[in-house]
């Protein structure tokens, strides 16, 4: 047992899958248990703080309401909608600029100056241009993902070795071919990766503009919870937003393991 | 007679710089029949890979031209194959797939063709079973003749080998320089190997290009095949002959170090 124990805490060591998974319910098991115990000594004020078995019971509660799923489906659709269009432009864009300097030189400053623009600050406009539909949320998800998500694009693109573009070379690819079939494949798995902590962002954006201007989504829900008090509903819309997000990123996990498993280490 | 258009491979006056630094500096001349196997040996930096480079296409002279069976060399082509160091094979392609890639861009073969290359190509470096691999679950030996194989199947009569074995342990090193022996004088390549392992070299070479650091300048130029024959084999590895070429080359490549 010991000697497991001191394996596990190795420098850098390895831990079994069961193992992972039991330690990491373990430790969210406990951060729950604590607070529950804590309100249960009135420790914590409901108004502030409600307690995780009263955040279920509402959450319960709301979906039978049907206040829930459907928000939540909304909210989901929006954010894969602005997160693929900012996907379909920023791969092809990013990758034009690590292949072709001028693209760069021509692309770099202008992204350079939106990427420092806090997105909140740019609400009314976008409001002033798309109205309140749902154009200016999906505009401002994208605002706030494509020019990160461009410059990561970029890198990847950048980090992929050279000996593989000059051996496509002597072998007689074109510019367009080099990038289809060589810094197109060896970037893919650092780029699914970059998409994955990209589509976390994509949340915070959302929240954003549900709360600013819509009648529905998450973000309406809690925002308008909130505006009763209702510290419980608020917390139940976070907690489904959280789960949301835990699931999607495992998913994402899941399938970069699955699709580039036979790729690891390679040289 | 004009060399330039009698020879196979000719370097006719070429120097290089690289931001105004020479990598070579005096002109470079070397005129290699076909069917030779050159080796590079120098000191790192010395400017020898910059000139196999040249040869690829992939650098161009400053000054001074290269010749191959009479034209001037430009921009790469499958007729001058590279094989580098480390990242040789495309890990997201098998082991047939990254073989097969040296064809993909030949218009020239059917699909049927391809395969059919592929396959003896495989064959040739002996990796047939392992055709359905991927370059993570292979050993780096087998790694760099998945590259042999690509540069080969692409129809390459120019093999520029950057210090391909470089990385490999010292059995899967000898191994593989038995077997690039073979394969060169199965298939009539010329080869341009560079390397900084005198042992390597002369296992290797029908000729060896001594070359002194940088900027680069030919220091001796050895006839091997004239002093050991053309038969390569472990024994001749363990021979007199074998140990004297050696002992006296690592004194030529000493007395190029000193002098820096």
């Amino acid at each position: 047992m010991t000697g497991r124990l001191s394996s596990a805490f190795a420098f850098r060591g390895s831990l079994s899958r069961r193992a992972r998974a039991a330690v990491a319910l373990g430790s969210s098991s406990l951060v729950l248990l604590l607070w529950q115990i804590a309100s249960w000594c009135d420790l914590l004020d409901p108004t502030f703080l409600p307690a995780p078995l009263d955040i279920l019971d509402t959450l319960y509660t709301m979906t039978m309401r049907g206040e829930i799923i459907g928000n939540a489906l909304i909210s989901i659709a929006r954010i894969l909608a602005a997160f693929l269009l900012s996907a379909v432009m920023a791969i092809p864009i990013g990758m034009l600029m690590s292949s072709f300097r001028p693209v760069s030189a021509a692309l770099e400053p202008i992204i350079d100056f939106i990427r420092y623009l806090p997105t909140p600050a740019l609400i009314p406009i976008s409001i002033i241009w798309f109205g309140v539909g749902e154009e200016t949320k999906i505009f401002l998800l994208w605002l706030g993902t494509f020019f990160q998500l461009v410059l990561l694009v970029v890198d990847d693109a950048n980090r992929v070795p050279h000996e593989y573009v000059e051996v496509a070379r002597t072998l007689g690819a074109r510019p367009y071919e080099i990038l289809r079939d060589v810094i197109w494949r060896a970037m893919l798995p650092a780029l699914v990766n970059n998409l994955r902590i990209t589509l976390g962002w994509c949340w915070t954006y959302l929240i954003l503009a549900e709360i600013v201007a819509a009648d529905n989504g998450l973000g309406y829900v809690i925002w308008t919870a909130r505006r009763y008090m209702k510290t419980d509903e608020v917390m139940a819309g976070v907690f489904v937003i959280g789960i949301i997000g835990l699931v999607t990123d495992q998913v994402m996990r899941a399938l970069h393991a699955w699709l580039f498993h036979d790729q690891e280490a390679g040289r | 007679m004009n060399p330039r258009r009698d020879s196979y491979l000719v370097f006719d006056q070429v120097t290089k710089r690289f931001d105004g630094l020479p990598v070579v500096e005096n002109p470079f001349n070397l005129v290699v029949p076909r069917g030779q196997f050159v080796v590079f040996l120098g000191p790192s930096g010395c400017g020898k890979t910059t000139l196999m480079r040249m040869v690829a296409g992939l650098d161009e002279p400053s000054t001074g031209a290269i010749w191959l069976e009479g034209s001037r060399v430009g921009p790469p082509d499958e007729r001058r194959g590279m094989v580098f160091q480390s990242y040789s094979s495309f890990p997201w392609l098998t082991v047939r797939q990254n073989v097969a890639f040296g064809m993909r861009y030949r218009r020239d073969l059917s699909s049927k063709a391809k395969a059919a290359r592929a396959q003896h190509y495989l064959d040739l470096v002996g990796l047939a079973d392992f055709a359905a691999a991927y370059p993570s679950r292979i050993s780096g030996g087998m790694r760099q003749r998945v590259a042999i194989a690509r540069t080969l199947a692409a129809g390459s009569e120019v093999l520029l080998m950057d210090e391909p074995f470089g990385a490999l342990d010292a059995q899967r090193r000898e191994q593989l320089q038995i077997e690039l022996r073979r394969i060169q004088s199965e298939e009539m390549k010329t080869i341009l190997f560079v390397t900084h392992d005198v042992e390597e070299a002369i296992f290797l070479a029908d000729r060896i290009i001594v070359f002194s650091s940088r900027p680069a300048r030919i220091v001796e130029d050895i006839d091997i095949t004239a002093e050991l024959g053309s038969e390569r084999s472990i024994a001749l590895r363990d021979s007199d002959i074998f140990f004297r070429r050696r002992a006296d080359l690592l004194r030529t490549v000493r007395s190029i170090l000193t002098v820096v």
